[in-house]
């Protein structure tokens, strides 16, 4: 069936009878040609998408895990042999920021965080083995350690993954856990460097995540739980005794 | 620091990384309308950035899912759409209803001519107190420019349910948007 110009633009304008119009919507489903003349006729579209066509008024700015591994200080080749060797040189991954000083690193960490589901963390391969690989970079990019058997017994808790970040070139951890439903839940300690101020323990609901941020001893520290709920105060006295300076 | 010859090595040693560089180069190419989309969704700019930001994450932790770098774009649709429904929308629900009574029309209203300003803040907020399925579809097809069929692929619904939706939103918008409606808009400032 053929439709003129003028019953078309009658049935966008909603003016067109019932059953002109279900012939025209049923037409469609077969016929792209039909289908193009319509939208091309469309009185309604131009006007919308002159308007919404200028949002955002400049470019989102979005912020990238980097591709590129960050920087083994001393030991540079002997870690990207490491890592290519263990297929995991697609973990090593550093957050630029396009905004500046618009996000922290906390609230970076979160959104990450909040990203992560149960499906995310159990298929980690959290072997002895990987984890060693891991808390080795984790620990020579941080130039400290990560009190690994502390975090290993943390009640409720199992260590899946050690993973090096960046944020804004200072080296980031995040350590991820799954609870006992399986839920995932992560520390993350950053090298802030010598001049930055300590901070108390600060709980925040950061991306939807319950949160305890701290800084100490030119180190920041994160714990982020998987909801807005999650009752921190456990860990929390573990790990602010442990990583006390 | 980093060495340039590092690079290489990486990316020649993963081959997955041909499909990270195109979700990336697709990233930067389509945010503007990944977060136009976004803001349909969700009806509020500061969701918009969040969610546009999942969505690239998202689609970077993915990209080995890519096995064409054609139509990138609908796939970031697809990408923002699930983590709306799935992961933000009920956190954004009653967000959402208190901004539909005050759309951000300001947003739009930034041109120097104030009777442009007006229409385009009554166009705007009508689009936005569309119900959110008419205001999902309206995006893709008078904004993004997608055909019926591809956003009936898109969004997961029969091609007459986009007709049948863009024909309900189009009754909702005649009042402003009608090309007379819209002269006497534009003129009388209403």
């Amino acid at each position: 069936m053929t439709f003129s110009d003028e019953t078309l633009v009658a049935y966008l304008e909603g003016t067109l009878d019932e059953a002109q119009s279900r012939a025209i919507e049923a037409a469609v489903e077969t016929d792209t040609a039909l289908e193009h003349r319509l939208m091309v006729l469309d009185p309604f579209a131009p006007l919308v998408h002159d308007v919404f066509e200028k949002l955002p008024a400049e470019a989102p700015s979005v912020e990238m895990p980097d591709p590129v591994m960050p920087a083994a200080r001393g030991s540079g080749l002997r870690l990207v042999a490491v890592a290519a060797s263990a297929a995991i040189a697609a973990i090593a991954v550093t957050f630029w920021a396009t905004r500046p000083a618009d996000l922290g690193w906390a609230q970076q960490a979160a959104i990450y965080q909040s990203l992560y589901v149960p499906e995310t963390i159990a298929s980690l391969d959290s072997s002895t083995k990987s984890l060693d690989k891991q808390f080795e970079m984790a620990e020579a990019e941080l130039g400290r350690s990560l009190n690994r058997e502390t975090l290993e017994s943390l009640p409720g808790l199992e260590l899946k993954r050690a993973q090096v970040l960046s944020f804004k070139g200072k080296p980031l951890i995040q350590v991820v856990f799954a609870d006992e439903q399986g839920q995932p839940f992560a520390f993350c300690v950053i090298r802030q460097g010598p001049d930055a101020p300590p901070a108390e323990i600060k709980q925040a609901v950061l991306s939807g995540l319950a949160t305890a941020t701290w800084a100490q001893d030119g180190y920041g520290y994160m714990l982020l739980g998987n909801s807005p709920q999650t009752d921190l105060q456990n860990e929390l006295d573990v790990l602010t005794r442990t990583f006390a300076g | 620091m980093k060495t340039k010859h590092t690079q290489v090595a990486i990316y020649s040693m993963n081959a997955e990384m041909t499909s990270e560089q195109a979700v990336r180069d697709a990233v930067q190419t389509h945010s503007k309308r990944v977060w136009r989309f976004a803001l349909a969704l969700s009806g509020a700019s500061d969701v918009a950035d969040d969610l546009l930001q999942a969505t690239c994450l998202r689609a970077l932790e993915r990209h080995h899912q890519v096995t064409s770098h054609n139509r990138l774009d609908s796939w970031l649709m697809t990408i923002c759409r699930s983590i709306w429904l799935n992961e933000v929308r009920s956190r954004s629900v009653r967000r959402a209803q208190a901004l539909s009574v005050t759309p951000e029309a300001d947003l739009v209203a930034s041109g120097p001519d104030t009777e442009t300003n007006i229409f385009a803040t009554e166009v705007f907020t009508q689009v936005m107190q569309l119900p959110e399925a008419q205001r999902e579809t309206v995006m893709l097809v008078f904004v993004e420019g997608y055909s019926y069929r591809e956003a009936a692929a898109l969004l997961e619904v029969p091609i007459g349910t986009i007709m049948s939706r863009l024909s309900n939103a189009r009754q909702k918008l005649k009042a402003v948007l009608q090309p007379d409606a819209a002269h006497t808009a534009r003129r009388s400032g209403k």
